[in-house]
């Protein structure tokens, strides 16, 4: 395996300043970028960063220190570093963190890949997003169009004092199109595919299963009817929300308050503390019996999908919500040793350069049994939306408000006029129990999430949320415009 | 890693590179972040990189490259392959010249050695002091202590040569009681003007002041906005002060500028200079930058643009580039807001029926041409009757144009250094006439 003389020696220089436990995390990154704004390539850009983290654990307390120096010299000091951060910490501590992982791993894991995106020449990538482009500019009402790709590929080499050796490569793949349309006093936007793309784990079939080029025209065609379609109805209404838009009410409204570091107040002076609190496990009906929610890092083409986690731990399927009650969390060693739980492997860092944390990873929200058209049956007065265009939540996750790039009036079970700025808005447990039918796998997605921000340095995970669209009654609608 | 250091890789890669034009950003980073919650630190971490960024500019096509790899092979590889990136993207007939740059200062007080070289014990310290304060309310905490030291060379073909160092410390602190929190911030360039106990004070102030809250009806209110609170607000309106959203036309006054948009005691200056946040003097290019007022009493004034959108608008570069590459288009990073004249306890004293606002949170764009912005109040909401802050109440969601509030607001005389999601800016508390608030929750 790469690096293993120069593990080893972080890992003895650890040990030998005094840590109880240490790791050394590195990594190989390489992302690529291509964006096409207005039929000119706004980046075409190509990034490598190598480098490494060392976690070092001293009477209870983590340090983390990150070098790209990968000198003997160099290893020493951000080995020397990490303990004495963690000494440090463990003079002010008035209670104990950190333990030693329970388990250790031989192995390596590469993402499925069909096809891999090097083999497709620049040029072919770059051409296929000018199309794409071109094609959004459908009326002079377009002001600004854009198209992207994004390729990561990283290699990661995880080394532990409890014998750890784990390689993986994970390859990660997105792309999308957005168009802006503005009028007299009002601007409009249309994504696709969702409101940032369609990221997954994967090659360039992940691209092609996008179809930038033929959904384009119909994108351009949408921004601009929306500058013309009139204002969402504002009431309690019935709400049937595109698969896309359920993923992100599941991100922010399921994903982040059962981060079990966030329960336990970790993060609660930046991302807040949540309302699934521990003595709520196995009692809170937090939806309903429709709702059954999964933490699954096998989930094939799933963002955070991969063979082990940042902290060492091998990814498994566990329960979050099943038939509505609150079953479990996203948890790493030390937050799962702290309920007697065993962790869940929902811990990522950024990259290199970041101590490891808990993310949500692939949560998903399993299918039911009706079809997507038979969501809109029963319902007399309501609204369906797509694709996010706002979103906002309180530091506990409770009141929320969405808002959508687009939305048609659903009358008498039947998908009426287009209507622009739709927005939504509730708390949590109550928007979950008002579910009353989920759309089945035919139209079941693994949507990703490339941006989601958390932490102090602030980091960037890479998140699933796979979600069929879903029906919601007697929902708030138009809140964000009764200003 | 020093400037000339830096300045001697960017001579390498200036020199390995044959494009028609070349710059190339070195930027180095040593910075270190101790987080703790319930009285221990639950993260601590040090971070140490030199990143090496190329943008190629060959025929009018453009291709960037990065590397944080310093020897001479990786330094040519990078070179090679954003000439290699730039030789497959189509032309672009507006690329302009790389700029020539100019000579530029540091402003006074950017850079502390003492915070520089912080060990995690000074850090750790400042952890203690927190800790302290929340033992003797009976409180537990959460927050963090950093110290960071940043430099950054740009070098380009044209002959810009550009070096930045800085520094930067900072304290964040919640307050956590049985029914209310509290926040506190501090920030400064030099580690030695972080008064740690006094945040974590400020914080568990407004924790005891704010416990067993109160519901109150969301509607139209008379709102005192602390600087915290209402620089997560102003730095919504940063993104329509780019030249990109101007001339797209998704800026609030993209039909023109040089009208009156807010009350005449409304400014808001781009100021890279100010004492409270000296920072880079000049932008991603290498540009100078300089003291710039957005909207000048009401009146929106200007834009900020970089080198592509000066020439593309025939407007002056006013040194606001981004790092290549750079789809966002030139953007205001050092926002600065104009004082009024009272205090804020003036402006508490003279509210009738009204609330204060300590911090606002998770605020997103509803409607971008005009404005609404939706968040919520969190960390020490509290009602103000007959001119007294009377208790805490619980937190509210708010949908608010930005352009109306700033038709009806009064600023406090004394500015602050605050930090919001995406900016780090400087301004006084604001009090506000008819804030829309939409919804309560249940804390």
């Amino acid at each position: 395996m790469e690096f293993t003389d120069l593990a080893e020696r972080a890992l003895d220089t650890s040990t030998a300043r005094g840590a109880d436990y240490a790791d050394v995390r590195f990594e190989i990154e390489r992302a690529e970028r291509i964006e096409v704004r207005n039929g000119v390539v706004a980046a075409l850009a190509d990034a490598g960063s190598t480098g490494y983290g060392i976690r070092a654990l001293v009477d209870g307390a983590w340090g983390f220190a990150a070098s790209s120096d990968l000198t003997l010299a160099g290893l020493d000091a951000a080995s020397a570093r990490a303990v004495d951060i963690a000494r440090a910490g463990a003079r002010i501590a008035r209670r104990t963190i950190g333990q030693p992982p329970p388990d250790a791993y031989v192995d390596s894991f590469r993402t499925k890949v069909s096809r891999d995106p090097g083999s497709v020449p620049l040029g072919e990538r770059v051409a296929l997003l000018m199309d794409a482009e071109r094609l959004l500019h459908v009326s002079p009402e377009i002001s600004s169009g854009r198209a992207w790709m994004d390729l990561w590929r990283t290699r990661k080499f995880f080394f532990g004092t409890t014998g750890s050796r784990i390689d993986q490569e994970i390859l990660q793949t997105g792309s999308g199109i957005e168009a802006m349309a503005v009028g007299s006093g009002d601007v409009q936007t249309r994504s696709f595919p969702g409101d940032v793309g369609l990221y997954q784990t994967g090659g360039w079939e992940i691209v092609e299963a996008a179809r930038l080029r033929e959904n384009a025209p119909r994108i351009g065609e949408e921004a601009v009817a929306l500058l013309r379609a009139p204002q969402c109805p504002s009431g309690t209404l019935d709400v049937v929300l595109g698969g896309s838009q359920v993923s992100l009410q599941i991100h922010e409204s399921c994903g982040h308050p059962a981060e079990l570091d966030r329960v336990m107040g970790w993060e609660a002076n930046f991302s807040g503390t949540s309302f699934l609190e521990i003595d709520q496990l196995d009692k809170l009906r937090y939806g309903s019996e429709a709702v059954t929610i999964v933490v699954d890092n096998t989930l094939p083409l799933g963002m955070a999908t991969c063979g082990y986690d940042d902290e060492g731990s091998k990814s498994v399927a566990s329960d979050i919500v099943r038939d509505g009650i609150l079953r479990g969390y996203e948890m790493s060693n030390d937050t799962a040793r702290a309920i007697g739980r065993r962790s869940n492997a929902c811990v990522r860092a950024q990259g290199w350069a970041f101590a490891p944390m808990i993310r949500m990873c692939n949560l998903s929200l399993l299918p039911g049994d009706v079809p997507f058209a038979g969501l809109f049956e029963g319902v007399a007065d309501g609204v369906y939306m797509e694709s996010n265009r706002s979103w906002s939540i309180d530091d506990r996750r409770l009141n929320f408000q969405f808002g959508c790039e687009i939305g048609w009036e659903i009358k008498n079970g039947k998908r009426g006029r287009m209507v622009k700025n739709p927005t939504y808005a509730g708390m949590t447990p109550q928007f979950w129990n008002s579910c009353d039918a989920v759309a089945d796998a035919d139209s079941w997605f693994a949507w990703g999430t490339p941006n989601c921000g958390k932490g102090e340095p602030m980091q960037t995970g890479r998140t699933t949320q796979a979600a069929a669209p879903a029906r919601f009654r007697n929902v708030s609608v138009g809140a964000g415009y009764r200003g | 890693m020093d400037s000339a250091r830096r300045e001697e890789i960017a001579r390498r890669v200036l020199e390995h590179s044959g494009a028609d034009q070349t710059e190339t950003l070195i930027s180095s980073t040593d910075a270190a972040l101790t987080r703790f919650t319930h009285e221990a630190s639950n993260q601590s971490v040090a971070l140490s990189d030199v990143a090496i960024s190329v943008r190629a500019i060959v025929g009018g096509r453009t291709g960037v490259a990065r590397t944080n790899c310093l020897d001479d092979a990786s330094l040519r590889d990078v070179a090679a392959r954003a000439i290699a990136l730039a030789k497959l993207a189509p032309a672009d007939p507006l690329q302009v010249e790389l700029p020539a740059g100019a000579a530029t200062a540091a402003p006074v007080g950017a850079y502390d050695r003492a915070t520089a070289g912080a060990p995690a014990g000074v850090r750790a310290a400042m952890c203690d002091a927190i800790f302290r304060a929340a033992e003797a309310d009976g409180f537990w905490c959460a927050g963090y202590a950093s110290t960071d030291a940043s430099g950054i060379t740009i070098a380009n073909s044209s002959g810009a040569l550009a070096s930045f160092d800085g520094t930067a410390a900072a304290v964040n602190v919640k307050m956590n009681a049985a029914s209310s929190t509290g926040f506190g911030e501090a920030y400064a360039p030099a580690v030695g003007s972080i008064d740690a106990a006094a945040a974590a004070s400020r914080a568990a102030a407004k924790a005891r002041e704010g416990a067993s809250p109160r519901a109150v009806d969301p509607g139209g209110w008379t709102v005192v906005f602390e600087p915290a609170a209402f620089g997560e607000l102003v730095a919504y309106l940063a993104e329509h002060f780019s030249a990109q959203s101007y001339e797209e036309g998704s800026s609030f006054f993209s039909d023109g500028l040089n009208r009156r948009y807010f009350a005449d005691n409304v400014t808001l200056y781009d100021d890279y200079a100010h004492p409270l946040k000296p920072g880079m003097p000049f932008d991603y290019e290498g540009q100078p930058k300089s003291r710039l007022a957005l909207i000048d009493r009401g009146v929106v004034r200007q834009i900020v643009t970089d080198s592509y959108y000066a020439r593309k608008l025939g407007r002056i570069n006013t040194g606001h580039a981004l790092p290549a590459p750079n789809s966002w288009g030139p953007q205001a990073h050092d926002l600065v807001v104009g004082a009024g004249e009272k205090t804020v306890e003036q402006l508490v004293a003279e509210t009738k029926r009204g609330l204060l606002v300590t911090r606002t949170w998770y605020i997103r764009t509803v409607d971008r041409k005009r404005a609404i912005v939706t968040g919520m109040t969190r960390d020490g909401t509290f009602a103000i009757e007959d001119g007294r802050v009377t208790g805490g109440v619980r937190n509210l969601r708010f949908n608010q144009s930005l352009l109306e509030m700033l038709q009806r607001c009064e600023f406090a005389r004394d500015q602050v250094r605050t930090e919001s999601y995406h900016y780090a800016l400087v301004t006084p508390a604001v009090k506000v006439e008819n804030f829309t608030f939409t919804s309560t929750t249940e804390f």
